[in-house]
């Protein structure tokens, strides 16, 4: 069964992008969210194998959506998706318990090896 | 990337950087108001933020480049360091517009097909004279379908009867799909109005901030062409005589900012476009007394907003400049109504003092065809369009009671002001029935109860312009021909209730 992925993203532009990335490396797209709030209530309800998550989101952030859904699930695999110049987000990110991070624009072959290497982590 | 699929993310670039850079306006004109709230800073931000990833990922790096130094310049506000004082907004303001264009621009550098090489272009461009030839050939086609159906209801069970039903609804659906193609968004009207705004305030020395509501909503591209003087009119009236100087507006207690609300909204097959200011309304007292003093009204009159109107819009009323010294609405009110009246649009103004004034232009979505109730006094047929008609009821005069002098007619527990279609159109012929259907009608929260002699249903009439007589009333809106073949009149009544 192929790992199911949970997409966070303000941008349905950057959601289409991810998803066709993820689509073409045979993982199933388990849902998607807008918004921090969001990701965390879809993480509940989905319960997927890997988030990717956006940094910056409306309502709430992803680096807060990172904590809140560690707290709730100390195993969660947040992959981050962040731009170029937030080399700091992306080390307080990872303090906050995402597994890896790739960087905008995306290139697909860099975000299937990250993907690949969080969930086999 | 291949080209299809890079197609499919360039169209989403476009569609949601204009979304964003709406939020983005929005979030600014809140800032103006509350220039110590961190939120609009955030939102301007996040936009910007989005915007750039997005840019970058399809290449457009020059545009990208830009983004992120807007970024830049916000990361000083952001962090406390600078404050958001009027001079960083109104730069942030003009970025904004700056980034508008640009992504516009290469949006359209890569969707304009350059030949054979091109992603293949789903955009076609057709001269709009053959689409008015199209839409011409669909009136006559509208008006046949409906005979047949007419006929083929009576004959439901024959075999041509079914295929005739069949192909009526089949031609709806063609009527429906040709009218669409005329459809345009109102973003390209829109998008114009924020660096219109601005050129106007930096040269009547006012403060404005502007908001555009309603980018997607669309209607039939002749309406949309047709709306961009009118509402240059509009908008330059509420700058130069609508808003106060950021002076007068801080000593009345009122952000220095004056506000502009540019929106569309649709509701069904009526589109409304309002224009909305907040600046210290119109002076009823001063446009009073000078329709005392040139004879347009006599002494004691109270106008109310309707009356204003009507007042403003008498030609070389409102252009005179004793008015507009004392706050009038300037340039030709009269030819802005003018121009709504050709395409089937009605203005409404609503105007109170001290917190503003709305114009509101009421208008089709689809041009030349109409969803009509005929109604007939004698024999003769009347067209009213259903935009205005809430409701029937019969009436009779055991029902009508008269109320200062006016006859009225009780619906439910409401009393709504009845008028005979008879004596509107000065029909003299045989005696009218005993019960007649009153046809209730709705506009700017005032009804009115229409009496026909007759109701005979509803159809889709095809409007045809009239060359107009001069003294025709102006609530005869157009002619159409019914379904069989007798000439009617189209009766717009939103402005007689």
């Amino acid at each position: 069964m192929p790992h199911r992925i949970l997409i966070c993203d303000d941008a349905i532009f950057m959601r289409t992008m991810i998803a066709d990335i993820l689509t073409s490396g045979g993982y199933e797209i388990a849902g998607e969210a807008e918004s921090g709030l969001q990701a965390v209530e879809r993480y509940r309800e989905l319960k997927p194998d890997l988030v990717t998550m956006d940094i910056v989101m409306p309502d709430m952030g992803g680096i807060d959506a990172v904590k809140a859904i560690v707290a709730e699930d100390p195993s969660a695999r947040i992959l981050m998706c962040s731009a170029m110049g937030q080399q700091a987000l992306v080390v307080e990110a990872v303090q906050a318990g995402a597994k890896d991070f790739v960087v905008k624009p995306f290139q697909p072959a860099r975000v299937l090896e990250a993907v690949q290497r969080v969930l086999s982590a | 990337m291949t080209d299809t699929r890079r197609a499919r993310y360039v169209a989403l670039f476009a569609t949601e950087t204009r979304t964003l850079l709406a939020s983005a306006r929005r979030a600014l004109a809140g800032w103006r108001e509350q220039p110590e709230e961190a939120a609009p800073a955030e939102e301007v931000f996040r936009v910007l933020h989005t915007i750039k990833g997005m840019a970058a990922s399809l290449e457009f790096n020059a545009l990208a480049e830009h983004v992120h130094a807007a970024e830049g310049a916000l990361a000083g506000v952001r962090s406390g360091e600078r404050a958001a004082d009027h001079w960083f907004l109104a730069a942030l303001e003009e970025t904004l517009d700056a980034l508008a264009v640009e992504s516009d621009a290469v949006v359209a550098a890569e969707t304009t097909p350059r030949g054979a090489a091109a992603p293949a272009a789903r955009i076609v461009r057709v001269d709009s004279d053959r689409l008015d030839a199209l839409l011409a050939e669909l009136g006559g086609l509208v008006t046949a379908r409906q005979e047949l159906e007419r006929r083929a209801e009576a004959d439901s069970l024959s075999p041509i009867g079914r295929a005739a039903i069949k192909l009526a609804r089949r031609l709806d659906r063609l009527q429906d799909r040709i009218l669409a193609v005329r459809l345009a968004p109102f973003g390209e009207l829109l998008e114009r109005v924020p660096p219109m705004i601005r050129d106007l305030a930096r040269q009547l020395g006012k403060d404005v901030t502007v908001e555009v509501q309603g980018e997607g909503i669309e209607v039939d591209r002749a309406i949309l062409d047709r709306l961009g003087e009118p509402l240059l009119h509009l908008l330059r009236n509420a700058v130069d005589h609508g808003l106060e100087t950021p002076e007068a507006r801080r000593a009345a207690g009122k952000a220095a900012a004056g506000r502009i609300t540019v929106a569309a909204r649709q509701d069904r097959n009526v589109v409304e476009l309002e224009v909305r200011d907040d600046g210290h309304g119109i002076d009823r007292e001063a446009v009073v007394a000078k329709a005392i003093e040139r004879g347009a009204l006599e002494a004691g009159a109270h106008l109310d907003d309707e009356d204003l109107l009507a007042i403003l819009a008498r030609p070389g009323f409102s252009t005179a400049a004793q008015v507009t010294d004392v706050s009038g609405r300037g340039v030709g009110l009269d030819a802005v109504l003018a121009r709504m009246r050709e395409v089937g649009a009605t203005v409404s103004l609503a105007t109170t003092p001290g917190a503003g004034t709305t114009f509101t232009i009421r208008m089709p979505t689809r041009l030349g065809i109409v969803r009509a109730l005929v109604t007939r006094v004698g024999e003769e047929p009347y067209v009213l369009p259903l935009t205005h008609v809430t409701e029937l009821a019969a009436w009779d005069a055991a029902s009508s009671e008269v109320h200062q002098g006016r006859n009225m007619i009780r619906i439910r527990d409401a009393l709504i002001p009845v008028v005979d279609l008879r004596r509107l159109v000065q029909f003299r012929g045989t005696a009218p029935p005993v019960r007649r259907p009153a046809v209730i009608m709705a506009s700017q929260g005032r009804r009115m109860a229409l009496l026909a002699d007759a109701v005979e249903g509803q159809v889709d009439a095809v409007v045809q312009p009239l060359d107009r007589p001069q003294r025709l009333p102006r609530w005869i809106t157009g002619a159409t021909i019914l379904e069989d073949g007798q000439p009617a009149l189209m009766l717009d009544l939103a402005s007689v209730i």
